[in-house]
């Protein structure tokens, strides 16, 4: 008998029943089968009950390294009737205690204990809490009280004030998605899942639930292996990867980095997703003579969505110069382009993406006024409750009704995946002893970031580049900084951004 | 010249750090900025052609190469 799953716990329950002891995940140290990541991760819920206040308003950080172990935690978290939230290890201390704060968890999960000595934290190291007694009737207790519309995880990203917002993302919204991905692509008990994403960049949604649900075999790929591409193809190789979703930029390294070339042995891919930032065609089209038979699907989605909005399964052949579309919504989702006086657009009027659906956020946590104003009502709907987000993408719809992504309505950008507010990166500058302002650019062509400092000091690059880690995360470490001794103004006083693009990028 | 000084020359000359007096064999080379990601495989490609040796994906895996002193270990593993 199928039973109606309404958790991401649900969707656990169903794999170890149904798979039991195939191998669910591998890492660097080992492999975990679908019964025993059950088992574990009920200890996990165990203790977080008995232990700590965690409950649906009371999230749990987890702070891991990409690693098995972390996704027993975050299933473990969720066993105990709370959303995870996942963290990147490397995070610069006054984020993390930015995220504490707006999060208010009840406790953080991690494999090393003392990155939070001085936090504000009950910090609960991995090995204690999955040695732990496990407790099936109170974890069964636990879950009455959390509904398919209660949140599952929280996820960090870039705000442009420097504080970072925690999108809100439901059970609802993973279930959806998860059955979305089953019904689209061929992903089965015979895929073999390389994981390229990091845990706290959300198409990790992807590669943690679709492996739940159908039974496919991840291995999550240890990080550094993606600064040596062969090195990357002989693990690819040994492992027999077939399926993969990955950021473009990982994509694109390894097509200019000449492995995909040549007479190199190659794994058996048969589907490759990517998603997170614009994938140009001129280093998509090496892939796709260096795969011929994949299905290869361009996908797009803010992380105001579970993952995914709108997706395009590439069919026909496209110029280097051409532009990939971002397809149509999924089926759960909806996408609507409306210009600047709320109305929809027609064919080929560009306007603003606006996206709804079941797989669409809660909000930011802890944060309401941020929420209303990015999550509105749909302009276009007077009749019932609809909320739409507002991307901030400004877009158009082609004659075949594909979306084209064109570019931003604001200073946000995509870097190597990574979502950023330049305003952000600003903010931390501007907290430097001897930097008096500071201005960010983005160079559209060489994708790299120029900071401008005004600045009566020398600025050593190196050393300011090591003071900015203590404030945003590397990714967003600019390539480029020119200091000068006065920034050049507009009439009204703001900095000349334009005069600063033209004489120097 | 011993393993640790050779891939310390190299690498100095490699990424123009000059007398920098932050720099020696037990820096982090990535996190303190001294080399960028790319940086990496040439290091990489340096110590395998010039020792005639194969730093393979389960080395890169499994142990942390990120000072001079730790891709000398692996290196001097590597000879025996």
């Amino acid at each position: 008998m199928n039973k109606m799953i309404n958790s991401c716990t649900a969707i656990l329950d169903r794999a170890a029943e149904k798979f039991g002891q195939k191998t669910a995940f591998c890492d660097k140290d080992g492999e975990i089968s679908f019964s025993d990541l059950k088992s574990r991760a009920l200890k996990i819920g165990t203790y977080l009950l008995d232990n700590t206040g965690a409950s649906k308003t009371r999230p749990v950080l987890v702070c891991m390294e990409k690693s098995i172990n972390s996704v027993v935690s975050f299933m473990g978290a969720m066993y105990a009737g709370a959303p995870y939230v996942p963290v990147d290890c490397n995070i610069p201390r006054t984020r993390l205690e930015k995220t504490i704060e707006n999060l208010k968890p009840a406790a953080v999960i991690t494999d090393t204990a003392s990155r939070f000595d001085g936090f504000d934290i009950d910090a609960v190291e991995f090995d204690t809490a999955s040695e732990y007694c496990a407790d099936e009737e109170k974890i069964s207790r636990a879950l009455m009280s959390v509904c398919d519309l209660d949140p599952a995880y929280i996820m960090y990203t870039s705000g442009s004030t420097g504080v970072p917002k925690g999108v809100t993302i439901s059970h609802r919204a993973v279930i959806d998605y998860t059955l979305w991905l089953n019904d689209t692509f061929d992903i089965d008990e015979t895929s073999v899942i390389g994981m390229q994403s990091a845990f706290h960049f959300d198409n990790s949604v992807f590669d943690m639930f679709i492996t739940l649900y159908t039974g496919a075999k991840n291995y999550i790929i240890p990080e550094i292996l993606f600064m040596y591409p062969q090195k990357l193809i002989d693990y690819m190789n040994e492992n027999q990867i077939n399926t993969i979703f990955w950021v473009p930029t990982v994509m694109i390294s390894m097509a200019n980095s000449s492995v995909l070339s040549g007479d190199n042995t190659l794994p058996p891919l048969r589907l490759i997703l990517f998603a997170g930032e614009v994938m140009p065609n001129t280093q998509l089209n090496i892939w796709r003579k260096a795969f011929p038979d994949a299905v290869y699907v361009n996908m797009y989605g803010p992380t105001e969505v579970c993952d995914i909005a709108t997706y395009y399964i590439v069919e026909c052949e496209f110029e280097n110069h051409e532009t990939l579309p971002i397809g149509k919504p999924c089926a759960n989702m909806k996408a609507i382009i409306l210009n600047d006086k709320d109305e929809l657009c027609g064919i080929g009027e560009q306007g603003e993406l606006c996206i709804g659906g079941s797989a669409l956020a809660l909000g930011y946590w802890n944060a309401p006024e941020l929420t209303n104003k990015a999550f509105v009502q749909n302009p276009l709907n007077k009749y019932y409750h609809e909320k739409i987000y507002r991307t901030g993408d400004l877009v158009y719809k082609n004659d075949e009704g594909n979306i084209i992504f064109i570019g931003r309505a604001d200073t946000q950008i995509k870097l190597r995946g990574n979502r950023i507010e330049l305003g952000d990166l600003e903010s931390a500058a501007s907290a430097i002893d001897g930097v008096n302002s500071s201005c960010a650019l983005f160079d559209c062509e060489k994708q790299e970031i120029v900071l401008f400092l005004e600045s009566d000091e020398e600025i050593v690059q190196r050393k300011f580049k090591l003071a900015l880690r203590q404030y945003v995360p590397a990714y967003m470490i600019p390539s480029k900084i020119v200091t000068m001794s006065a920034f050049p103004h507009t009439p009204s006083g703001k900095i000349d951004r334009v005069l600063l693009k033209n004489n120097y990028l | 010249m011993n393993i640790s000084e050779t891939i310390s020359e190299f690498v100095k000359n490699q990424f123009e750090i000059g007398d920098d007096p932050d720099f020696n064999n037990d820096v982090h080379l990535f996190n303190e900025g001294f080399v960028d990601s790319f940086g990496a495989v040439e290091i990489i490609h340096f110590v395998e052609t010039t020792y005639n040796i194969q730093i393979t994906q389960k080395d890169i895996t499994l142990y942390p190469m990120n000072t001079v002193n730790e891709i000398a270990a692996v290196v001097e593993q590597k000879l025996g």
